[in-house]
């Protein structure tokens, strides 16, 4: 989260809006996001609504414990996962920064 | 990983974010690209 919020403006610059869902409940979730002022969206989801729907919905690897990231160009497409195999694998902000260069070059055309 | 084609369509979901908003994913289609980042340790 910390190196999601040094990138954010280049997400911004990039049209590309960050939601970042914690299974806490909304009051422990709202108060760590206030203390650590992230800049962009938070949503607690303690009843897992949105990891069941795409586990269940989209097949992917079953989220759960371990965090993972999608992202979901313009017209709603997935276009790149990434599933951490621990609580520090996370992926570079420079693979997905790139990825979304493509997209918006693409869709553009 | 990069997603193959034909590329699969991200559910919708709606629920309430830290600020009281109702964010839904759909209201974000045509419009942004989101990166969604599942993760814990919010607390």
């Amino acid at each position: 989260m910390a190196q999601l919020r040094l990138d954010h403006q280049q997400y911004v610059n990039r049209n590309t809006e960050i939601i970042a869902i914690g299974p806490e409940k909304a009051e422990a979730f709202k108060k760590w996001w206030d203390e650590h002022k992230m800049p962009f969206t938070g949503v607690a989801d303690p009843k897992h609504v949105i990891a069941d729907t795409y586990g269940q919905q989209v097949k992917l690897v079953k989220l759960g414990r371990m965090p993972a990231s999608l992202l979901i160009d313009k017209s709603g497409q997935i276009r790149y996962s990434h599933f951490g195999e621990s609580m520090s694998d996370i992926p570079e902000s420079k693979e997905i920064l790139t990825l979304i260069d493509e997209i918006n070059k693409e869709q553009r055309e | 990983m990069k997603a193959k084609k034909p590329y699969k369509v991200a559910p919708d979901f709606s629920l309430t974010d830290t600020e009281g908003r109702t964010i839904k994913l759909s209201e974000y289609k045509g419009k942004q690209n989101v990166l969604l980042v599942f993760n814990r340790g919010f607390q």
